[in-house]
């Protein structure tokens, strides 16, 4: 690996270690781009997304799924892409519905309402469709994603996501699941409320027009990168509507029609 | 500086008419939250003295995100009319309009007469029928900018609005999915909750707007309870759809 994407994955696990956000790390990619003479810089973001992956692996953290992000139109338009992106998920970065989260858990947090997917199947076929995805989950669970970014004031472009972990922090899960041919994935309606105020309203249609389409993405992707679904990962599909900066005090209630709710409390001050 | 209510009101009158813009008017002439709707009141005076009917009302400003992007912390309201009804599923001639926007609503039929403040429940109580709805709404001011009075004086851009198919049960309707399509591509995607949390809150509002101006809403008015998303901009031949998600579906295309 080229030593500039060591460095910037080494700029992003000391920015998560120390609390500081870092510089954006797209300069460091860019220039192992050149000097490699590589044609694909998202490939080489995802390789310092790996190499952060492989390390936590090795300390033991327990991988239990994937998000997968930049999954509504606006964003994918705010950042000039036309597809989405993924990150990894762990045992650790999961907080009980409710449950305080630590401020300083998440590098400048902001929330997003989703659809938490189950497996109950591998997904180890090349191509998958919408039909191999609905054999394969289990069940639905409404679910807040926690977002940050290790990169200062979210000075992000698509490669400094991508090496960013999808820009993961952790994820709140609710706890009633629904299978879904109960579930209306496309015309759901999200509401999420702080203190009782619509902060971020959506529906299901948000994420690639139906949340499947992003579940189907996944799979194909991951088996592309030869580690396929298995059974029991846990997949966070996409925003259904806006993300909202979220302060130390703040309870997000989130509320997806036909799933329930589920809370994400951060923790009061000290 | 004194102004003249009864010259701002014709303006605003003939512009909707025949489709014709105009400057604002705050901007060198400014008058107050009060005036604004003593102009709204004598320019919908003209239409039903030229034998337009009122229908109903509408509520705009109803999502905190509209509130904060207008610097303001209330609802406003605009009256609608018979002649601004369009047809679901039909066509709707775009040359009466200047630049007209369609967003998804929610639209309520009264039951009971409406002539007192209501609380959320009794607000229940008062509606007959909910149905998917798209207010075609369509500023009289050049490139649709306005101020907040302004936008009162000009009855709240209501210009057109078509109704969908009634349901008489309203549970589901605090948070049900709304997506609006133009020619078949989603082009909004959100929530009923948009509208004050509660599509119902709207009418509970509409009582409290309508009782302090003196005034009620007979069984059969309509309330549309305001977007549930941002607007889109319509172009002759598109197709233009909303539904909500247990509710149904409501369409026109534009000509």
């Amino acid at each position: 690996m080229h030593t500039a994407l060591i460095e910037a994955a080494e700029r992003l696990s000391q920015a998560q270690a120390t609390g500081q956000p870092c510089k954006p790390v797209r300069e460091l990619i860019a220039r192992a781009q050149v000097e490699e003479n590589a044609a694909d810089p998202v490939a080489l973001a995802y390789a310092v997304q790996q190499h952060n992956t492989r390390l936590a692996r090795e300390q033991g953290r327990r991988q239990v799924g994937f998000k997968v992000g930049l999954t509504s139109r606006s964003v994918q338009q705010q950042l000039g892409v036309n597809q989405p992106d993924f990150g990894v998920l762990f045992a650790d970065m999961a907080v009980g519905d409710g449950q305080p989260i630590a401020v300083d858990a998440v590098l400048q947090p902001k929330v997003e309402a989703e659809i938490a997917l189950v497996l109950a199947h591998d997904l180890d076929h090349e191509r998958h469709t919408l039909a191999d995805l609905i054999r394969a989950t289990a069940f639905a669970l409404p679910a807040i994603e926690v977002v940050g970014s290790r990169i200062a004031k979210w000075d992000i472009r698509l490669e400094d996501t991508i090496a960013d972990n999808a820009s993961s922090g952790c994820f709140v899960l609710g706890s009633r699941p629904v299978t879904l041919e109960v579930l209306d994935l496309v015309r759901c309606g999200m509401k999420m409320t702080l203190r009782g105020e619509p902060v971020s309203v959506g529906a299901g249609a948000a994420c690639l027009d139906n949340p499947l389409n992003a579940a189907v993405w996944l799979a194909d992707t991951m088996a592309s990168f030869g580690e396929p679904l298995r059974a029991g990962d846990i997949l966070l599909t996409g925003a259904l509507g806006p993300m909202v900066p979220a302060a130390a005090g703040d309870i997000f209630h989130a509320e997806i029609q036909g799933l329930g709710g589920v809370t994400a409390a951060f923790a009061k001050p000290q | 500086m004194s102004i003249n209510i009864s010259t701002i009101a014709t303006a605003l009158d003939q512009a909707a008419r025949h489709a014709e813009p105009l400057a604002q008017f705050s901007t060198h002439t400014p008058f107050s939250l009060a005036q604004a709707y003593e102009i709204q009141r004598v320019s919908m005076q003209r239409r039903y003295a030229d034998g337009e009917r009122s229908i109903g009302i509408k509520l705009g400003f109803t999502s905190r995100a509209k509130m904060q992007q207008m610097g303001v912390d209330s609802l406003i309201w605009g009256w609608l009319t018979d002649a601004m009804l369009e047809e679901d599923g039909g066509e709707v001639a775009l040359s009466r309009y200047i630049h007209p926007r369609a967003e998804p609503e929610v639209c309520f039929l009264v039951g009971r007469a409406i002539d007192r403040p209501l609380t959320l429940l009794e607000a229940a109580e008062h509606i007959e029928a909910v149905a998917p709805a798209i207010e075609i709404i369509d500023s009289r001011y050049e490139a649709f900018k306005f101020s907040l009075e302004d936008v009162v004086a000009d009855n709240c851009s209501s210009s057109g609005l078509v109704v969908g198919p009634w349901s008489r049960n309203l549970s589901g309707l605090d948070n049900a999915g709304v997506l609006m399509r133009l020619d078949g591509q989603l082009a909004q995607v959100g929530s009923t909750a948009a509208i004050l949390g509660n599509p119902l809150r709207s009418v509970a509002e509409a009582s409290k707007l309508v009782s302090e101006a003196g005034l009620s809403l007979p069984a059969g008015s309509l309330i549309m309870a305001g977007a549930a998303t941002a607007a889109e901009a319509l172009r002759p031949g598109v197709h233009v759809s909303v539904e909500i998600a247990g509710f149904g579906e409501s369409a026109f295309t534009c000509r």
